[in-house]
């Protein structure tokens, strides 16, 4: 096939395989894999409405035995920088949010050996008996994967016990590359195979969460590699249809073991559309203003996104990898309205809410996006003493703490 | 292809942000081929005695500032020459080099003969929004055997895009002197910045519209890889503003150069480094 007859094909509201994403991606002028980006976004979206969500995104802590060589952001059990928050923090970080309009925690964080099933399951809990109506997005397919070998128990009885504890839905980090030969390569899998973070999504759209899935690429994998991600995405999603949307991100490379190069902006456009061009069976893209930058990330309307992802408020894992761009509510509803779009803020099932908030009331602006703790801040939380540490470094801590 | 006054109009407020670049791209390919120059320019101080480095990567060597005299204009003007060797020195605002030849109550091409005298061959930039005179002050650099790096925007035009570009069309029929015009405003309210379909729409729309200056260019440190790199899949030919320096500490494939060539490359156009005076390095 041409590429003119693969664009044909896709126009007509056809599916493209592996062959022919791969000739769209390499061969195709950027401007008509954004035409047909687009055209799939207005299909799917005719009423020209732009969603975004008022959440935060914690990181509950930073110690981490995954050590995957992307990231800049873990720290190694017993590092003097690794921190847990605590529930009293969580609390306070969620009055914050909700006082801006926030309905939702994103809440990720390190595999941490010192924390056990049960703290989450306290910690959910405490949260929907102060806050009930708060959702909370929680814990990446490899986090819960971590759960379940610390508990020793199946990934679906993890999932019953989080979910029993208040746990909403299922964010869709570390995919990264969903081709084992790149997990291996990139050191991260050991947290979770392809199969294995597929797996956990299975589960939780059985049990009926809905999850996002993301892609992180540009660090070792081929072209391929980055079709064969999207085609394993396509078929969970065929066969469950519990992925509300899909995100896709650069690289970050700074202060990471990996290192290397970020892709460029043309390429994470290209990425965007192919994206939506694949994953015909995905509701929603994001677009990925927190790598790409506020201009490129309004940019990603016009390549196949339907929503500008999270005003966030915080942030810490992208950020520690060298990229530090902030958008409030009201520059993410400028950027949507200046694409000529109408602005809509939504819950994580894409359900819309109502319209901005800082219209219905007067809200902070915020320039730039809280971190976990402040400077210096190098707290134990009093909890921590409840739960039985796993490592040296974590009993040698609760030891001091009692 | 040749956009008319009423297409500017519609596309100037026109969302569909693909098809305004995609026209630009095919006009900026007609032209140039998939040809992409950039400059690596060394800036240094206005002031005189300054530090004055010139590595022998830079292209161009940009003295950035506004001068307090005449005479502190022409002074830094001759320390840098003498440390520039054969490298092209290009300085100053017009607008700055305007205003003091006013204030000085001396007339602005006998400023810029003084300072072609002491070796500077490029007024860095000519403010459109800023000078008294455009089309006069323009005539007395090329007057005055200087010549012009760059025509810039200072802040976001209160005119509309069409009316602004037309000026600017016209004022290039009246001089013929502009070799680029780089549409993207130099200042703007962080507060308020741009948006990329803002950007996008304003780079196309110069080079649909504006087809009698050769190049359209794109500020790389001030708008940044991303932005720059988009730029130059909507009508952008040219980068300004590269770094000179090679040492980073994340090795030299993190470097500037290669970093700006691997952007040119990855947006399927052909990277030439050129120097301040548009001849290839």
């Amino acid at each position: 096939m041409t590429i003119q007859q693969i664009a044909d094909k896709v126009r007509s509201g056809g599916r493209v395989d592996a062959e022919q994403a791969l000739r769209l991606y390499r061969e195709a002028p950027t401007p008509l894999l954004g035409q047909l980006a687009d055209q799939i976004r207005a299909r799917k979206h005719p009423e020209g409405i732009v969603t975004y969500i008022i959440d935060r995104n914690v990181n509950y802590t930073n110690v981490c035995v995954a050590r995957c060589a992307f990231c800049a952001f873990y720290r190694p059990v017993g590092s003097s920088e690794g921190y847990v928050l605590g529930f009293d923090e969580l609390f306070r970080k969620i009055d914050e949010t909700i006082a801006v309009g926030g309905v939702q925690l994103l809440l990720q964080g390190g595999h941490n050996p010192d924390l056990p099933i049960e703290w989450y399951e306290d910690l959910f809990k405490a949260i929907k008996a102060r806050y009930p109506e708060f959702r909370l997005h929680a814990l990446s397919p490899p986090e819960v994967i971590h759960l379940s070998r610390l508990s020793q128990q199946p990934v679906s009885a993890v999932l019953d016990r989080l979910i029993a504890a208040g746990m909403d839905s299922v964010p869709g980090g570390g995919a990264e590359i969903l081709v084992d030969r790149v997990r291996k390569l990139l050191h991260c899998y050991g947290k979770a195979s392809a199969d294995e973070w597929l797996d956990v999504m299975r589960q939780a759209h059985r049990k009926g969460l809905r999850t996002t899935a993301t892609m992180m690429y540009g660090t070792v994998e081929t072209e391929e590699e980055r079709i064969e991600h999207l085609m394993r995405l396509r078929s969970l999603q065929d066969e469950t249809g519990g992925f509300t949307a899909f995100i896709a991100w650069s690289y970050q490379p700074e202060h990471t073991e990996l290192a290397g190069q970020e892709a460029t902006g043309v390429d994470y456009l290209r990425t965007l559309a192919l994206s939506r061009i694949v994953l015909d069976n995905f509701p929603s893209l994001q677009a990925s203003w927190v790598t790409q930058g506020g201009k490129v990330g309004q940019l990603s309307l016009a390549y196949g996104a339907n929503d500008m992802g999270s005003v966030m408020i915080e942030e810490n894992v992208v950020r520690a990898a060298g990229a530090s761009y902030c958008m409030d509510e009201v520059e993410i509803v400028r950027n949507i309205e200046d694409a000529g779009f109408i602005a809509k803020r939504r819950n994580m099932h894409y359900e819309v809410l109502g319209d901005p908030i800082f219209r219905e009331r007067e809200v902070p602006r915020m320039l730039e996006l809280a971190k976990a703790r402040d400077e210096g801040d190098d707290s134990v939380p009093a909890e921590l003493l409840n739960y039985p540490a796993r490592s040296r470094a974590g009993k040698a801590l609760r030891v001091v703490q009692s | 292809m040749t956009v008319t006054d009423a297409e500017l109009d519609t596309l100037s407020t026109s969302h569909d942000i693909i098809a305004i670049g995609a026209a630009a791209d095919d006009e900026r390919r007609r032209r140039h081929g998939a040809r992409t120059t950039f400059v690596r320019v060394a800036d240094v101080d206005a002031a005189p005695g300054a530090p004055t480095a010139t590595p022998a990567s830079a292209g161009e060597i940009r003295i950035v500032g506004t001068p307090l005299t005449r005479e502190a204009a022409i002074a830094r003007v001759r320390e840098v020459v003498a440390a520039a060797g054969n490298t092209p020195v290009s300085a100053f605002s017009l607008a700055d080099l305007e205003r003091i030849a006013a204030a000085e109550q001396v007339p602005l091409r006998t400023f810029l003969e003084e300072l072609k005298l002491a070796g500077l061959e490029l007024v860095a930039q000519a403010p459109f929004d800023q000078l008294r005179d455009a089309r006069l002050a323009i005539e007395e650099v090329n007057i005055a055997g200087l010549g012009l790096a760059r025509l810039t925007i200072d802040k976001l035009p209160t005119a509309d895009v069409p009316a602004l570009y037309r000026q600017i069309a016209a004022l290039q029929h009246d001089t013929g002197v502009i070799k680029t015009f780089a549409p993207l405003p130099r200042s703007v309210n962080p507060a308020v910045p741009t948006t990329g379909y803002d950007d996008v729409r304003r780079i196309a729309l110069a080079r649909l519209f504006i087809t009698n200056i050769p190049s359209i260019q794109v500020d790389w440190s001030l708008y940044g890889p991303k932005l720059a790199q988009v730029a130059l899949t909507v009508g952008a030919d040219d980068l300004d503003s590269v770094s000179p320096i090679d040492e980073v500490p994340e090795g030299r494939r993190r470097a500037p150069l290669e970093e700006i060539r691997r952007n040119i490359a990855a947006a399927a156009l052909e990277p030439v480094e050129r120097d301040g005076r548009f001849d290839a390095r």
